[in-house]
């Protein structure tokens, strides 16, 4: 039961990592720049938030299928990314994208662009000027993203499920576990997936929640 | 210096109105004194390079920032400049020291020493017991004088200042500005400086450009220039009445009053003023408001105002009401302006040329000590 935890975390844990990166760039460019079809952007970004994750699942399973745009038959190389470990990674990202994209994209908004003006006129050019003032300034809201990107790609479901399968020893995370022990009567070991569930829950959305306040605090000031 | 220190010729669009200015100075100083809203600050924020719709030509000491024709459009990250805005704007997740060390990387490729440097800014500016606090635990003073700090320890070529004494009260007001004059006098730069206060440009300023919607309305010497009767309302308002901020030097000082001279010529007027414990011969500058000055033909018998100085009425203008009589207390010291009422000024028979007396209470003069207290 501990290997299902340790895998869904390690699963959630790059999946995050690789949304925060290319996440944090878009939503920098989306709290900073004006361009034409931003507002198409922003809801691209946003709508793995509004459609059921079965959708998404079924969606990404399009994508990577023999004969789909990433699928062996149209690439002539197999990525190997259905039911495989692969695929739950990739589902994860894709379904923590628009928390990282919008939370991010709050905290770059919250940072004074003219902080951002003053150190240009201290010598530092925009590449400097992000990473050495920019980042530094959102980095609570930026902590908050990850986090809550986490939280979601480890309870994440309806597109693992489909995409990646449940296949204990394999692909199965802690949602599905869930599923497959309360779907076959194992109440016990439902019970116990359940706590660890709701423990690493609260802890990850505590720490958020307590980011964002003294984060919001700051800017005040 | 015959060539210019500094060249702007430039238009901008603004909401309101349009930004269409061109000047270009060879003083050190150079003041850019209109209300609130006339385009100072975006004026600027031009020569910061802040403004990317700016067009026209841009240059300091010959090397272009700014040239449309020519495509040329130096990034503000690239040419040297110190800017000091009026909300201090400290980057909050430093302390002190690391917003001091902000520009370092700059003043690093320059020449110089970076730490010599930081040293003398902490010193001159008096920042050495702030070096450790963060920026939210300042009061406004300290603010101003790390921003002040910050900008001079990036190896600046320009500073820029915006209104640096605009969000001080009078009391802190009158503590920060000798720091500016000592910034002034101790680092050779070329400072353009933003204001509505006659008294910080009289004070700082060896130039003055007066903007209004946009436009130079007039350009001069600053006290000349503040005094013309069009420059002179433009401030109403805003500002309480015109102060003559001239240069003093301390002569005496006994039961809780000092004796400074004007202008700080030997052979200046004595002026008496409310203030205990300052060292004779330092410096300093005089604050007397235009409309705290009475005129008188004889030194009045039985008067109990500390001070009646012999003055020579050098103009007399006219503006709206009342009337501005420009008068000069000493061949060295710069001019000073009195506001009197029309009716009384006709019963006078003053002319240019006439010799007569200004009247000054103690208490309405304003003290700007040289010598850096805290702030």
């Amino acid at each position: 039961m501990l290997e299902v935890l340790r895998a869904t975390f390690a699963w959630a844990a790059i999946a995050t990592l690789l949304v925060m990166v290319p996440g944090t760039l878009v939503a920098y460019l989306l709290a900073r720049k004006e361009f034409r079809g931003k507002t198409a952007v922003s809801t691209l970004f946003s709508l793995p938030l509004v459609l059921p994750p079965t959708a998404v699942g079924y969606l990404l399973l399009r994508l990577f299928a023999y004969d789909g745009p990433l699928g062996e038959g149209t690439l002539g190389l197999d990525l190997d990314v259905i039911l495989s470990p692969r695929a739950v990674v990739i589902a994860c990202a894709v379904m923590a994208t628009p928390l990282v994209v919008r939370t991010a994209r709050v905290s770059f908004e919250g940072v004074d662009p003219r902080y951002e003006e003053m150190a240009r006129t201290l010598g530092h050019g925009r590449a400097a000027t992000f990473f050495r003032f920019t980042l530094p300034l959102a980095r609570r809201g930026l902590i908050a993203a990850l986090i809550l990107g986490f939280t979601r790609a480890v309870g994440e479901f309806g597109a693992t499920i489909i995409l990646a399968g449940n296949i204990p020893g394999r692909t199965q995370t802690l949602a599905t576990a869930i599923f497959s022990a309360q779907q076959a009567g194992r109440e016990g070991e439902a019970n116990v997936l359940l706590i660890i569930a709701l423990v690493a829950g609260f802890v990850a959305v505590y720490a958020a929640e307590h980011l964002s306040r003294t984060h919001a605090a700051a800017v005040r000031r | 210096m015959t060539h210019p220190v500094l060249c702007v010729h430039v238009t901008l669009p603004l909401d309101r109105f349009g930004l269409d200015v061109a000047f270009e100075t060879t003083h050190r100083v150079t003041g850019i004194f209109g209300v609130s809203g006339s385009g100072k600050t975006t004026l600027l924020e031009t020569v910061a390079g802040l403004r990317r719709g700016a067009r026209g030509r841009i240059a300091l000491n010959g090397d272009v920032w700014l040239d449309t024709e020519k495509r040329v459009r130096v990034p503000p990250e690239g040419r040297g400049i110190g800017y000091v805005p009026q909300d201090s704007l400290l980057f909050p997740h430093l302390d002190v020291l690391g917003n001091l060390r902000a520009g370092h990387g700059r003043a690093r490729r320059g020449a110089g020493d970076v730490d010599a440097t930081l040293d003398g800014v902490v010193t001159v500016l008096g920042l050495q017991p702030l070096l450790s606090r963060a920026p939210s635990t300042l009061s406004g003073g300290e603010r101003q004088r790390v921003a002040l700090g910050r900008a001079l320890c990036s190896g600046p070529r320009l500073l820029l200042l915006d209104e640096p004494l605009a969000s001080l009260d009078a009391a802190l007001r009158r503590k920060v500005l000798p720091f500016l004059r000592r910034v002034r006098d101790e680092f050779a730069l070329p400072m353009l400086l933003v204001s509505h206060d006659p008294v910080e440009v009289q004070a700082l300023c060896d130039d003055l450009v007066v903007l209004n919607e946009g436009r130079i309305v007039a350009r001069g010497e600053p006290r000349a220039v503040l005094t013309r009767p069009e420059v002179f309302t433009l401030g109403e308002g805003e500002v309480e009445g015109f102060q003559n901020v001239i240069p003093a030097q301390v002569v005496e000082t006994r039961d809780g009053v000092s004796v400074v001279r004007l202008g700080g010529a030997a052979e200046g007027p004595l002026l008496t003023v409310h203030r205990s414990g300052l060292a004779p011969g330092s410096a300093l500058l005089v604050g007397i408001p235009a409309d705290e000055i009475t005129l008188a033909l004889q030194p009045p018998p039985g008067l109990s105002a500390r001070n009646a100085v012999p003055a020579r009425v050098e103009r007399v203008q006219q503006v709206g009401a009342s009337r501005l009589v420009t008068v000069r207390v000493a061949a060295g010291a710069p001019p000073l302006v009195a506001e009197v009422t029309a009716d009384a000024l006709a019963d006078l028979h003053v002319a240019p040329g006439t010799g007569l007396y200004l009247l000054v209470k103690a208490s309405a003069v304003t003290l700007y000590e040289d010598g850096a207290g805290a702030a």
